[in-house]
């Protein structure tokens, strides 16, 4: 029953992608959005066309780096943000209170601020680690609170220290939560590195698409949002593995 | 003739069995061939351990599942038509009830479900019987297990069923409590006396509840034996406390244990 | 007195502590005030020329309002019909997902393309934003019932229809106050860098507008106005869900 049901979802979920795809083709085809939808194959034309791989390449790096980097920065700065509220219970309510007042704060509205206090080419950076920093602090505050009371009980019996504690239960039993935060904060370092690059980069994806929507570059436009979309898209796939990998181990 | 009018069959299982497909494609039986008659008015308790079939007999009579092969009729129909005419009361372990309602109005759904106008008094009136008066608009999450329970029993019975269905109702309780809601049910239903099908797995409850006992081993699930309880209605919880009682609890116990099965 | 003193600063140390910091980094390393200036400056721009912002800022606010309660209709309306179909459902749950695992902000320039440069657009870009929420969250919500209750609307006989209106749709609404909750903070944003991008008006347009003629201290107090206009939608949709879900489950 399972097995067939497992094989329909699968089916009907292919069935809806593919679906998706010819739809995008055939309006682009018979131009019903007129002349600034693309037929997805003139998009992967033009996306895989070796003339214009140096041009992407250059995109992508800046890109990326980008959102590696803020990544790791925002994914750091709320595992800290959220031990220190862990074990300094005290500081909790005012950690909270900041990171939904960030989370609140509509990104671009920071980027003069960081454009200042970095520079143009580190604000997408700056804004992706803000992003980051938010789900990773709440899904690991709400990770660091999920082991049971009866396995807490039995630590403090022990006469466990504090921070043993945290290595030895609270750190394993977060683990699940921290990795769908990790897999959801993704798409976040995405969009903060791209706002980031519409702010003025001289370079990458997000500049590429406000240049192309500038200048009526429709294939250029929509490849580089496929681009963005389809690595965030990949990055989000392989996080799910780690997240189902976690949920079986620690759970 | 008889002074004592000749029992009318209410619920009627004729040679039912019941059988799940698995992941793999093959097949399990969860219930071998059943034969049973509930008379009306009579209160069955289905006896067993888990994984029995018990609760699988519960669904076949709830038309929550269809059998395999038999068939299942109450007075002669199909159990979906019961549930069609609103005519079916059930309690399972599970509360159920809705948390965005408030008591009252989690008992007078029936009402909702069956497209009839609510009967206010009787809503009341069963939450005074099952001793929740003064909780009428308390939304569930604030009641305790117990008092939920009672909830649960009372919107069982708001439309006067033909059939009453309770599926381990008290499961989930502690000891205490299970025993104080066992009285309460008791004097409940001895006012009422509607069919009802009990499934559970506590001797205790089965003996003080029932009329008769069925007994019922697993894998597949199969009648053992049936014993009719002696003790006259209504019962006074001093009724456990009566050799014979214990008797029929050991009794009951001994039939319970996998060696009991084979000996 | 001490008490409330005392929430307070158990509260805001982390908010107060940001601004502390913002403020001796500018008078520590006295930086010329056209790049960034100080708070107060910010503040007087504000409270001198509080038209420009109060019309550019209720425009956006309107924009955003507007697009979320849309997007939330649209996705909700999406997710009951597929509900209502095992083929619809399998077919559009997939597409939810793979657009939620994307950065859909950025389909804004494509969005700003197929639509033109005008207001409209920005509340399309605020519809199609919240949009996703809103079905991912709510599909979710018509297929979490409280446990046991499908069984028990089965045996007491109730028709398809009572069963959604009576159980399936208020199952949904946990679920859907997430998803607006979600959603307020993204359509503050989108509508914004709409505004930003199309140069249309409304904040975003004043944003840059500032930005590009130097009035730093314009561009800032456009983004405390923004901050103060998201944080409020954000703490608005907060507690309505908290209250909700008080009363809910």
């Amino acid at each position: 029953m399972k097995h067939r049901q497992r094989i329909r979802t699968i089916t009907l979920g292919a069935i809806g992608i593919a679906l998706f795809l010819a739809l995008w083709e055939l309006i682009g085809i018979r131009g019903w959005a007129g002349l600034t939808w693309p037929p997805l194959s003139t998009v992967l034309a033009f996306l895989f066309d070796p003339s214009r791989r140096p041009l992407f390449l250059r995109a992508m790096t800046a890109s990326f780096s980008m959102i590696a980097f803020g990544y790791a920065i925002g994914l750091v700065l709320g595992l800290a943000a959220a031990a220190l509220g862990h074990l300094v219970p005290p500081l909790r309510p005012g950690l909270d209170r900041l990171a939904s007042i960030i989370h609140a704060i509509p990104t671009i509205a920071l980027a003069p601020l960081f454009i200042v206090l970095l520079s143009r080419e580190l604000t997408g950076m700056a804004i992706a680690a803000l992003g980051v920093f938010f789900v990773i602090y709440v899904s690991a505050t709400s990770g660091l609170a999920a082991s049971s009371a009866a396995h807490r009980d039995l630590f403090q019996v022990f006469g466990t220290s504090r921070l043993t504690q945290l290595r030895r239960l609270d750190m394993p039993a977060a683990l699940p939560a921290l990795v769908s935060g990790m897999k959801y904060a993704v798409p976040a370092a995405f969009i903060g590195a791209i706002l980031g690059e519409w702010f003025g980069s001289s370079r990458g994806l997000g500049l590429l698409m406000v240049s192309a929507m500038q200048n009526f570059q429709i294939p250029l436009l929509w490849s580089a949002v496929l681009i963005a979309s389809t690595a965030s898209l990949l990055i989000f796939g392989l996080m799910s593995l780690a997240e189902r990998l976690a949920y079986e181990r620690y759970r | 003739m008889s002074l004592v009018p000749a029992p009318v069959t209410a619920i009627h299982l004729d040679h039912i069995s019941k059988s799940f497909t698995l992941d793999g494609g093959g097949t399990i039986a969860a219930l071998g061939e059943v034969t049973l008659k509930i008379d009306k008015g009579e209160f069955v308790a289905l006896l067993g351990p888990s994984g029995c079939g018990k609760s699988t007999i519960l669904r076949l009579v709830a038309a929550l599942e269809e059998p395999s092969t038999g068939a299942v009729t109450i007075e002669g129909r199909a159990p979906v038509e019961l549930s069609r005419q609103h005519r079916l009361g059930v309690a399972f372990q599970d509360h159920a009830l809705l948390p965005w309602l408030t008591i009252a109005q989690n008992v007078a759904l029936p009402y909702q479900l069956a497209g009839k106008p609510v009967d206010k008094a009787r809503v009341s009136a069963l939450i005074a019987l099952v001793g929740l008066a003064g909780f009428e608009a308390a939304r569930p999450k604030q009641l305790s297990g117990g008092m939920r329970q009672r909830a649960s029993i009372a919107r069982a019975l708001v439309l006067k069923p033909d059939v009453l269905l309770l599926d381990e109702p008290f499961g989930a309780l502690d000891a205490v409590t299970r025993r104080q809601m066992n009285v309460e049910l008791q004097r409940i239903w001895s006012e009422q006396r509607i069919t009802t099908l009990l499934v559970t797995h506590a001797v205790d409850e089965a003996l003080f509840l029932a009329d008769r006992v069925v007994v019922m081993t697993g894998r597949p699930g199969k009648i053992l034996k049936t014993v009719e309880v002696p003790f006259a209605r209504p019962r006074h919880p001093d009724v456990t406390r009566e050799p014979r009682f214990h008797e029929l609890v050991d009794e009951l116990t001994l039939a319970l244990e996998p060696a009991g099965g084979h000996g | 007195m001490t008490k409330m003193l005392k929430t307070f600063v158990s509260r805001y140390w982390g908010v107060a502590g940001v601004l502390l910091f913002w403020q001796a980094w500018v008078t520590i390393t006295g930086v010329n005030s056209i790049v960034v200036p100080h708070p107060i400056d910010v503040a007087r721009d504000i409270v001198t020329e509080p038209g420009v912002y109060l019309s550019n800022g209720s425009q956006t606010l309107f924009l955003a309002a507007l697009g979320l309660v849309l997007g939330m209709a649209l996705g909700t309306l999406v997710a009951v019909l597929a509900w209502s179909s095992d083929i619809l459902s399998g077919i559009l749950t997939p597409l939810g997902l793979v657009f939620s695992s994307v950065p859909v902000v950025a389909l804004i320039p494509i969005i700003a393309r197929l639509f033109g440069y005008d207001v409209k657009t920005v509340l399309a870009i605020v519809v199609i934003i919240s949009f996703f929420p809103a079905f991912v969250f709510t599909s979710a919500g018509l297929k979490t019932l409280p446990a046991g209750s499908d069984d028990l609307f089965r045996v007491f006989g109730a028709s398809r229809w009572t069963r959604f209106v009576r159980l399936v749709l208020p199952s949904a609404v946990p679920n859907w106050m997430i998803a607006f909750r979600l959603a307020a903070p993204p359509a503050v944003l989108s509508a914004m860098v709409a505004e930003f991008l199309m140069g249309t008006s409304g904040l975003g347009y004043l944003f840059r507008s500032a930005a590009s003629n130097f009035q730093t201290d314009r561009a800032f107090g456009t983004s405390v106005v923004a901050t103060i206009i998201s944080v409020i939608c954000f703490g608005l949709a907060l507690s309505a869900e908290r209250a909700v879900l008080k009363r809910w489950t």
